[in-house]
């Protein structure tokens, strides 16, 4: 008898401390869920309701899906912004995924002097996209960069080629330097799949007689495959939202013939450059914009599952 | 024997090679630059040599005292120092209260939080963001990139302190739990203290973001350039048309702003990595 009222006691007890508990849990995150409904689910809800709208900022009228109907059909320039944030997307990653392997590869022989190696190349990941950009279209401007004053000195090119006057080279320009400030990041997550590799599978087929080449892709690829799975993924999908490159090179031009997505509706958004603010337009874009990203995704995650259950 | 020795160091010298080549590339644009922040401007619009035939430490001294750049300087400081201080005690808050935390409704909560990173609007919300910041009149100081940062909840780091805290034994605060530690109490005088590797990867990462992010500090200081912090105040340079004329000016500006993020990083370059890595590998 004595003890069930102990334990009672002791288990009513703990209820209340539990209930107390878990107000102090909701009263320390509090801050935080009203800074994500605030920052994250009202600015979606704001896009949504003003997709429906014309607006400027000042006046706002309904139009209902007028604005979708404009960016179907016509406004080439968006699809265009949309085709180079592809081209761009995947010709860079063309380069910089496959540098970022060989590179992580040569850094897991263990030689002597990797870990300088490891270290100097991952530090363009630290710098500002912006600054990266801003660092580029310095180097590779046409009368006194230096990238022309190379080229002329070796005496490749007879006279200073004029990087962002083309659309080609401009995205050219655009590429290598966003290879350039990603490349490190990449690098050091294929080394860390690397390094989990056994190296017992390595020394059985050394004594099966399998030559460097077939050990890459026989073990090499299949083991690191869902890393790999995942870096692609999370580069895609960075590379996609790329904005801050383009402002600072670019900025669209010549003739928003460079314009990515993202500063192409930014600019609508903002009014940046010249452009009327257009809030309504802008949102609709910043949907469709939204789906076709998410469906870049999505296929990508289809028909990369093989990668990602190879091992 | 001997001939798989040879081809070992040929592989070898060969391995350097590679490593040496990319390593130039890389380091290349930053020394240009640094380099290229102590040419006169008339060295600058004709000469192409890499390496300045004079240090000149004027550009400094015009970008600091003329071109703003002290400003720019203290208000990248104070930003990144708010957003680092601020982000740290959210993210540990945020991470403890969803793993250790009982609370009704928990898991949609957290699924809720989880699911916003499947909608990629990247840099379109800025504008919906700033309109909100302008209700409640942040919209024109660095204080609502702060506010928006800090409590705007950051999944990668919810999910690396949740990770983090989740391999702290849950006996600890259960035994403080008997002696009477509130929950709260328990973070701030267990959990918390545990933390410290933790943080010193986070203060970095978030110092890095706050350090080099563009787009979000320039929207809220479009209307008091006085605000703008470095990588803004570059970029307006470099908008504002005399482009030519101030290659010295954003050269040195440029080294301005990389300098201490360089520095940093050959500081904490561990740090950096692993929390680089284990972000995005949880995430």
């Amino acid at each position: 008898m004595k003890m069930t009222k102990k334990e009672l006691g002791s288990s009513s007890m703990n209820v209340k401390w539990i209930k107390k508990d878990s107000v102090q849990a909701v009263i320390m995150l509090a801050p935080m869920l009203i800074g994500f409904l605030l920052f994250t689910y009202v600015p979606i809800a704001y896009i949504l309701r003003y997709a429906l709208y014309s607006s400027n900022g000042f006046k706002e009228t309904f139009i209902g899906l007028d604005n979708f109907v404009r960016v179907f059909a016509r406004d080439a320039a968006y699809w265009n912004s949309l085709l180079n944030t592809i081209i761009l997307t995947f010709g860079k990653l063309a380069v910089e995924i496959p540098l970022a392997l060989l590179l992580a590869v040569l850094l897991n022989r263990g030689q002597k002097g990797t870990g300088f190696f490891r270290i100097t190349l991952f530090l363009p990941t630290v710098i500002s996209a912006a600054i990266a950009g801003l660092i580029f279209s310095l180097m590779f401007a046409s009368f006194n960069g230096t990238v022309n004053g190379l080229l002329q000195d070796i005496g490749l090119i007879e006279r200073p080629i004029s990087w962002f006057s083309k659309k080609g080279t401009g995205l050219f320009v655009i590429g290598f330097a966003s290879v350039w400030n990603n490349f490190g990041i990449n690098m050091i997550f294929f080394l860390m799949a690397l390094q989990s590799v056994p190296k017992e599978l390595y020394e059985c087929a050394s004594i099966d007689g399998v030559n460097t080449v077939q050990k890459f892709f026989k073990i090499t690829l299949p083991m690191i495959g869902p890393t790999f799975q995942v870096v692609l993924l999370n580069a895609i999908v960075g590379s996609l939202k790329m904005a801050d490159l383009i402002l600072s090179t670019t900025n669209g031009q010549p003739g928003g013939k460079t314009e990515v997505v993202m500063t192409y509706v930014f600019k609508y958004f903002f009014g940046y450059d010249g452009r009327s603010i257009e809030i309504g337009y802008a949102s609709s874009m910043a949907l469709v914009t939204a789906v076709v990203l998410a469906m870049i995704s999505l296929i990508y995650m289809k028909s990369s599952k093989k990668l990602g259950q190879s091992f | 024997m001997y001939s798989s020795k040879v081809k070992r160091l040929t592989g070898n010298v060969m391995v350097y090679l590679v490593l040496s080549l990319i390593f130039v590339v890389t380091v290349f644009p930053v020394f240009y630059t640094f380099m290229g922040s102590f040419k006169s401007n008339m060295e600058l619009l004709t000469g192409n040599l890499i390496i300045p035939s004079q240090f000149v430490l004027d550009n400094y001294k015009q970008a600091w005292e003329l071109a703003n750049f002290e400003q720019y300087t203290f208000n990248s400081v104070f930003l990144s120092f708010f957003i680092v201080v601020g982000t740290i005690f959210t993210s540990t808050i945020a991470g403890y209260v969803f793993e250790r935390g009982h609370f009704k409704f928990k898991n949609i909560v957290f699924a809720m939080v989880i699911s916003s990173m499947f909608v990629s609007l990247g840099s379109l919300t800025l504008y919906p963001q700033l309109m909100i910041a302008k209700f409640f009149g942040i919209n024109t100081s660095l204080w609502g990139v702060i506010i928006i940062r800090v409590f705007g909840m950051n999944v990668t780091n919810l999910f690396v302190t949740r990770a983090y805290i989740r391999t702290v034994s849950t006996e600890i605060d259960e035994s403080a739990k008997v002696d009477g530690c509130t929950f709260f109490r328990i973070y701030r005088s267990i959990i918390f203290p545990l933390l410290k590797p933790l943080i010193a990867t986070l203060a970095i990462l978030e110092f890095r973001f706050a350090w080099n992010d563009y787009l979000m500090p320039m929207v809220f200081t479009l209307s008091n350039p006085k605000r703008m912090p470095l990588v803004v105040g570059i970029m307006n340079l470099k908008g504002s048309g005399a482009a030519a004329s101030s290659w010295n000016l954003m050269l040195a500006g440029t080294s301005i702003a990389i300098i201490p993020m360089v520095l940093v990083y050959a500081i904490f370059n561990r740090y950096f990595i692993q929390g680089l890595t284990a972000g995005a590998v949880k995430g």
